[in-house]
Protein backbone atom coordinates (compact mmCIF):
# COMPACT_ATOMS: atom_id res chain seq x y z
CA UNK A 1 0.00 0.00 0.00
CA UNK A 2 1.29 3.45 -0.66
CA UNK A 3 1.40 6.23 1.42
CA UNK A 4 -1.05 8.04 -0.83
CA UNK A 5 -3.80 5.55 -0.97
CA UNK A 6 -3.31 4.75 3.10
CA UNK A 7 -4.25 8.72 3.33
CA UNK A 8 -6.83 8.07 1.40
CA UNK A 9 -8.22 5.22 3.67
CA UNK A 10 -7.25 6.90 7.28
CA UNK A 11 -7.79 10.45 6.83
CA UNK A 12 -7.51 10.55 10.57
CA UNK A 13 -3.91 9.79 9.96
CA UNK A 14 -2.34 12.24 9.54
CA UNK A 15 1.70 14.38 10.35
CA UNK A 16 2.82 16.13 12.75
CA UNK A 17 2.33 19.25 10.17
CA UNK A 18 -0.89 18.39 8.74
CA UNK A 19 -2.00 18.60 12.45
CA UNK A 20 -0.46 22.07 12.65
CA UNK A 21 -1.89 23.47 9.91
CA UNK A 22 -5.80 22.28 10.74
CA UNK A 23 -4.94 23.84 14.33
CA UNK A 24 -4.37 26.78 12.94
CA UNK A 25 -6.86 27.15 10.66
CA UNK A 26 -8.85 28.46 13.21
CA UNK A 27 -7.16 31.39 15.02
CA UNK A 28 -9.63 32.93 17.77
CA UNK A 29 -11.84 35.44 17.14
CA UNK A 30 -11.19 39.31 18.29
CA UNK A 31 -12.71 39.24 22.05
CA UNK A 32 -14.62 41.54 21.38
CA UNK A 33 -16.90 40.08 18.67
CA UNK A 34 -17.14 37.51 21.32
CA UNK A 35 -17.84 39.06 24.31
CA UNK A 36 -20.86 40.80 22.11
CA UNK A 37 -22.31 37.67 20.65
CA UNK A 38 -22.28 36.10 24.63
CA UNK A 39 -23.99 39.36 25.71
CA UNK A 40 -26.97 38.83 23.12
CA UNK A 41 -29.46 37.36 25.78
CA UNK A 42 -28.73 39.59 28.39
CA UNK A 43 -29.26 43.03 25.46
CA UNK A 44 -32.06 41.16 24.28
CA UNK A 45 -33.66 40.90 28.01
CA UNK A 46 -32.64 44.77 27.93
CA UNK A 47 -34.13 46.02 24.70
CA UNK A 48 -37.32 44.19 25.83
CA UNK A 49 -37.40 46.12 29.44
CA UNK A 50 -36.66 49.35 27.59
CA UNK A 51 -39.42 48.90 25.39
CA UNK A 52 -41.86 47.71 28.05
CA UNK A 53 -40.97 50.73 29.93
CA UNK A 54 -41.40 53.13 26.85
CA UNK A 55 -44.77 52.00 26.70
CA UNK A 56 -45.84 53.03 30.06
CA UNK A 57 -44.29 56.55 30.06
CA UNK A 58 -44.28 58.52 27.46
CA UNK A 59 -41.29 60.60 29.03
CA UNK A 60 -39.01 57.56 29.07
CA UNK A 61 -39.64 56.91 25.83
CA UNK A 62 -38.84 60.25 24.78
CA UNK A 63 -35.87 60.28 26.39
CA UNK A 64 -34.83 57.32 25.43
CA UNK A 65 -35.79 57.33 21.67
CA UNK A 66 -33.13 60.74 21.74
CA UNK A 67 -30.16 58.96 23.47
CA UNK A 68 -31.01 55.30 22.71
CA UNK A 69 -27.22 54.25 24.08
CA UNK A 70 -26.91 56.02 27.38
CA UNK A 71 -31.03 53.86 27.74
CA UNK A 72 -28.48 50.76 26.91
CA UNK A 73 -26.12 51.84 29.21
CA UNK A 74 -28.38 52.47 32.29
CA UNK A 75 -29.52 48.85 32.14
CA UNK A 76 -25.47 47.69 31.78
CA UNK A 77 -25.56 46.99 28.27
CA UNK A 78 -22.77 47.79 25.54
CA UNK A 79 -24.23 49.66 22.35
CA UNK A 80 -22.74 48.13 19.97
CA UNK A 81 -24.03 48.92 16.75
CA UNK A 82 -25.68 45.69 16.18
CA UNK A 83 -27.33 45.59 19.36
CA UNK A 84 -28.39 49.99 18.63
CA UNK A 85 -29.76 48.69 15.34
CA UNK A 86 -31.99 46.24 16.65
CA UNK A 87 -33.29 48.41 19.49
CA UNK A 88 -34.18 51.52 17.13
CA UNK A 89 -35.84 49.02 14.62
CA UNK A 90 -38.36 47.63 17.68
CA UNK A 91 -38.72 51.41 18.32
CA UNK A 92 -39.45 51.99 15.05
CA UNK A 93 -41.84 49.03 14.77
CA UNK A 94 -43.55 49.56 18.17
CA UNK B 1 7.02 10.69 30.74
CA UNK B 2 4.02 8.31 30.05
CA UNK B 3 1.48 9.88 27.93
CA UNK B 4 0.50 6.58 27.10
CA UNK B 5 0.36 6.96 23.42
CA UNK B 6 2.38 3.34 22.96
CA UNK B 7 -1.15 1.04 24.33
CA UNK B 8 -4.34 1.58 22.11
CA UNK B 9 -7.60 1.84 24.75
CA UNK B 10 -10.27 -0.76 25.15
CA UNK B 11 -12.58 -0.14 22.28
CA UNK B 12 -15.48 1.06 24.71
CA UNK B 13 -13.38 4.09 26.05
CA UNK B 14 -12.90 4.92 22.63
CA UNK B 15 -16.98 5.03 21.80
CA UNK B 16 -17.55 6.66 24.95
CA UNK B 17 -14.87 9.31 24.26
CA UNK B 18 -16.74 9.94 20.59
CA UNK B 19 -20.06 9.59 22.03
CA UNK B 20 -19.46 12.34 24.88
CA UNK B 21 -17.79 15.00 22.10
CA UNK B 22 -20.57 13.99 19.82
CA UNK B 23 -23.26 14.77 22.60
CA UNK B 24 -21.86 17.70 24.31
CA UNK B 25 -23.07 20.05 21.24
CA UNK B 26 -26.65 18.68 21.50
CA UNK B 27 -26.42 18.87 25.29
CA UNK B 28 -25.36 22.52 25.04
CA UNK B 29 -27.83 23.15 22.58
CA UNK B 30 -30.92 22.24 24.87
CA UNK B 31 -29.20 23.69 27.85
CA UNK B 32 -29.12 26.98 26.02
CA UNK B 33 -32.95 26.45 24.80
CA UNK B 34 -33.81 25.77 28.28
CA UNK B 35 -32.15 29.63 28.95
CA UNK B 36 -28.52 28.78 30.52
CA UNK B 37 -26.58 31.67 30.17
CA UNK B 38 -23.48 29.69 30.81
CA UNK B 39 -23.92 27.39 28.36
CA UNK B 40 -25.32 29.86 25.26
CA UNK B 41 -21.42 31.75 26.36
CA UNK B 42 -19.70 28.01 26.41
CA UNK B 43 -21.95 27.79 22.72
CA UNK B 44 -20.40 31.00 21.41
CA UNK B 45 -16.54 30.51 23.16
CA UNK B 46 -17.28 26.56 21.08
CA UNK B 47 -18.40 27.98 17.62
CA UNK B 48 -16.59 31.38 17.46
CA UNK B 49 -13.78 30.75 15.90
CA UNK B 50 -15.74 28.23 13.25
CA UNK B 51 -18.02 31.15 12.62
CA UNK B 52 -15.20 33.64 12.48
CA UNK B 53 -13.09 31.71 9.34
CA UNK B 54 -16.07 30.87 7.87
CA UNK B 55 -16.63 34.29 7.45
CA UNK B 56 -12.56 35.43 6.63
CA UNK B 57 -11.28 32.47 5.21
CA UNK B 58 -13.93 31.10 3.18
CA UNK B 59 -15.86 34.43 1.86
CA UNK B 60 -12.68 36.74 2.36
CA UNK B 61 -15.10 39.72 4.23
CA UNK B 62 -13.40 42.33 5.29
CA UNK B 63 -12.90 43.15 8.98
CA UNK B 64 -16.38 45.13 9.11
CA UNK B 65 -18.35 42.88 6.83
CA UNK B 66 -17.57 39.91 8.75
CA UNK B 67 -18.04 41.28 12.27
CA UNK B 68 -21.43 42.21 11.23
CA UNK B 69 -22.11 38.67 10.06
CA UNK B 70 -20.14 37.11 13.02
CA UNK B 71 -22.79 38.94 15.50
CA UNK B 72 -25.72 39.07 12.94
CA UNK B 73 -24.82 34.50 12.92
CA UNK B 74 -25.20 34.51 16.76
CA UNK B 75 -28.23 36.79 16.81
CA UNK B 76 -29.91 34.18 14.46
CA UNK B 77 -29.07 31.03 16.48
CA UNK B 78 -30.28 32.83 19.58
CA UNK B 79 -33.37 33.36 17.76
CA UNK B 80 -33.76 30.49 15.70
CA UNK B 81 -32.34 27.64 18.26
CA UNK B 82 -35.64 26.32 18.43
CA UNK B 83 -36.49 25.36 14.93
CA UNK B 84 -33.44 23.17 15.11
CA UNK B 85 -35.33 19.67 14.58
CA UNK B 86 -32.00 17.86 15.71
CA UNK B 87 -29.80 18.94 18.16
CA UNK B 88 -27.20 16.47 16.60
CA UNK B 89 -27.23 18.65 13.53
CA UNK B 90 -26.03 21.97 15.13
CA UNK B 91 -22.81 22.06 12.92
CA UNK B 92 -24.06 21.92 9.83
CA UNK B 93 -26.98 24.39 10.66
CA UNK B 94 -24.90 26.83 11.70
CA UNK B 95 -22.53 26.34 8.52
CA UNK B 96 -25.40 26.84 6.49
CA UNK B 97 -26.75 29.63 8.41
CA UNK B 98 -22.90 31.14 8.14
CA UNK B 99 -22.95 30.33 4.55
CA UNK B 100 -26.26 32.19 3.42
CA UNK B 101 -25.62 35.01 6.19
CA UNK B 102 -21.55 35.75 4.44
CA UNK B 103 -23.86 35.55 0.84
CA UNK B 104 -26.45 38.07 2.23
CA UNK B 105 -24.15 40.36 2.89
CA UNK B 106 -22.06 40.13 -0.34
CA UNK B 107 -25.67 40.71 -2.20
CA UNK B 108 -25.94 43.99 0.02
CA UNK B 109 -23.14 44.83 -1.70
CA UNK B 110 -24.97 45.63 -4.61
CA UNK B 111 -23.84 42.93 -6.59
CA UNK B 112 -26.72 41.37 -8.24
CA UNK B 113 -25.12 37.67 -9.38
CA UNK B 114 -26.27 34.58 -9.23
CA UNK B 115 -25.80 33.10 -5.96
CA UNK B 116 -22.93 31.21 -7.13
CA UNK B 117 -21.02 33.65 -8.46
CA UNK B 118 -21.57 35.41 -5.24
CA UNK B 119 -19.19 32.56 -3.61
CA UNK B 120 -15.51 32.90 -3.73
CA UNK B 121 -14.03 29.80 -5.78
CA UNK B 122 -13.02 27.15 -3.77
CA UNK B 123 -15.44 27.83 -1.12
CA UNK B 124 -16.67 24.44 -0.48
CA UNK B 125 -12.95 22.95 -0.28
CA UNK B 126 -12.26 25.48 2.78
CA UNK B 127 -15.53 24.78 4.45
CA UNK B 128 -14.43 21.16 4.25
CA UNK B 129 -11.28 21.87 5.82
CA UNK B 130 -13.14 24.08 8.15
CA UNK B 131 -15.15 20.87 9.64
CA UNK B 132 -11.50 19.17 9.93
CA UNK B 133 -10.37 22.08 11.93
CA UNK B 134 -13.08 22.49 14.12
CA UNK B 135 -12.37 18.45 14.47
CA UNK B 136 -9.07 18.56 15.58
CA UNK B 137 -9.99 21.60 17.94
CA UNK B 138 -12.58 19.19 19.88
CA UNK B 139 -9.85 16.30 20.25
CA UNK B 140 -7.58 18.88 21.73
CA UNK B 141 -10.13 20.14 24.18
CA UNK B 142 -9.52 16.26 25.77
CA UNK B 143 -5.80 16.66 25.98
CA UNK B 144 -4.57 18.33 29.29
CA UNK B 145 -5.13 22.00 30.01
CA UNK B 146 -0.77 22.40 29.55
CA UNK B 147 -1.04 20.64 25.94
CA UNK B 148 -4.22 22.53 24.89
CA UNK B 149 -2.71 25.71 25.79
CA UNK B 150 0.94 25.10 23.87
CA UNK B 151 -0.63 24.24 20.82
CA UNK B 152 -3.56 26.68 21.04
CA UNK B 153 -0.74 29.31 21.47
CA UNK B 154 1.82 27.84 18.64
CA UNK B 155 -0.57 27.28 16.16
CA UNK B 156 -3.89 28.99 16.52
CA UNK B 157 -2.13 32.29 17.97
CA UNK B 158 1.15 32.36 15.93
CA UNK B 159 3.43 32.85 18.84
CA UNK B 160 6.66 32.57 18.89
CA UNK B 161 8.63 29.59 21.59
CA UNK B 162 10.12 33.24 22.98
CA UNK B 163 6.63 34.78 23.44
CA UNK B 164 5.51 31.11 24.72
CA UNK B 165 8.51 30.65 27.06
CA UNK B 166 7.63 33.98 28.64
CA UNK B 167 4.14 33.33 29.16
CA UNK B 168 4.70 30.10 30.47
CA UNK B 169 8.05 30.55 32.52
CA UNK B 170 9.57 27.85 30.53
CA UNK B 171 12.78 27.73 28.96
CA UNK B 172 12.25 27.91 24.64
CA UNK B 173 13.52 24.58 24.21
CA UNK B 174 11.25 22.67 26.55
CA UNK B 175 8.71 24.67 24.48
CA UNK B 176 9.58 23.02 21.62
CA UNK B 177 9.50 19.65 23.04
CA UNK B 178 6.53 19.83 24.79
CA UNK B 179 4.86 21.11 21.59
CA UNK B 180 6.40 17.97 20.10
CA UNK B 181 5.11 15.68 23.16
CA UNK B 182 1.47 17.73 23.03
CA UNK B 183 1.16 16.53 18.90
CA UNK B 184 2.00 13.02 19.57
CA UNK B 185 -0.69 12.88 22.02
CA UNK B 186 -3.48 14.88 20.18
CA UNK B 187 -2.55 12.35 16.86
CA UNK B 188 -3.08 9.36 19.05
CA UNK B 189 -6.60 10.83 19.72
CA UNK B 190 -7.51 11.29 16.71
CA UNK B 191 -6.53 7.81 15.68
CA UNK B 192 -8.48 6.68 18.48
CA UNK B 193 -11.51 8.65 17.37
CA UNK B 194 -11.15 8.13 13.78
CA UNK B 195 -11.10 4.31 14.99
CA UNK B 196 -14.02 4.52 16.85
CA UNK B 197 -16.03 6.64 13.99
CA UNK B 198 -15.36 3.48 11.93
CA UNK B 199 -16.68 0.93 14.32
CA UNK B 200 -19.44 2.98 14.95
CA UNK B 201 -19.94 3.38 10.97
CA UNK B 202 -19.99 -0.42 10.87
Amino acid sequence: MTAESHDKRSPDRRSHDEIGRLIAALPPAPIGWVRAAQELPAARRAIEGILTRAVADAAYRRRALSDLESALAEEGIEPTPAVLEELRERFLSG
Amino acid sequence: MNDGEGASPPRFLILVRVARTAGSDAEIVARCRAGDAAAWNELVERFSRYVFAICTQGFRLADHDAEDVFQDVFARVYVQLGTLRSDESFRPWLAQLTRRTCIDRLRAGGRETPTDDLEPPGVDETLSRLDEALAVHDAMAELPDNCREILDRFFARDESYRTIGAALALPPGTVASRISRCLDRLKALLEETGDARRLEDG
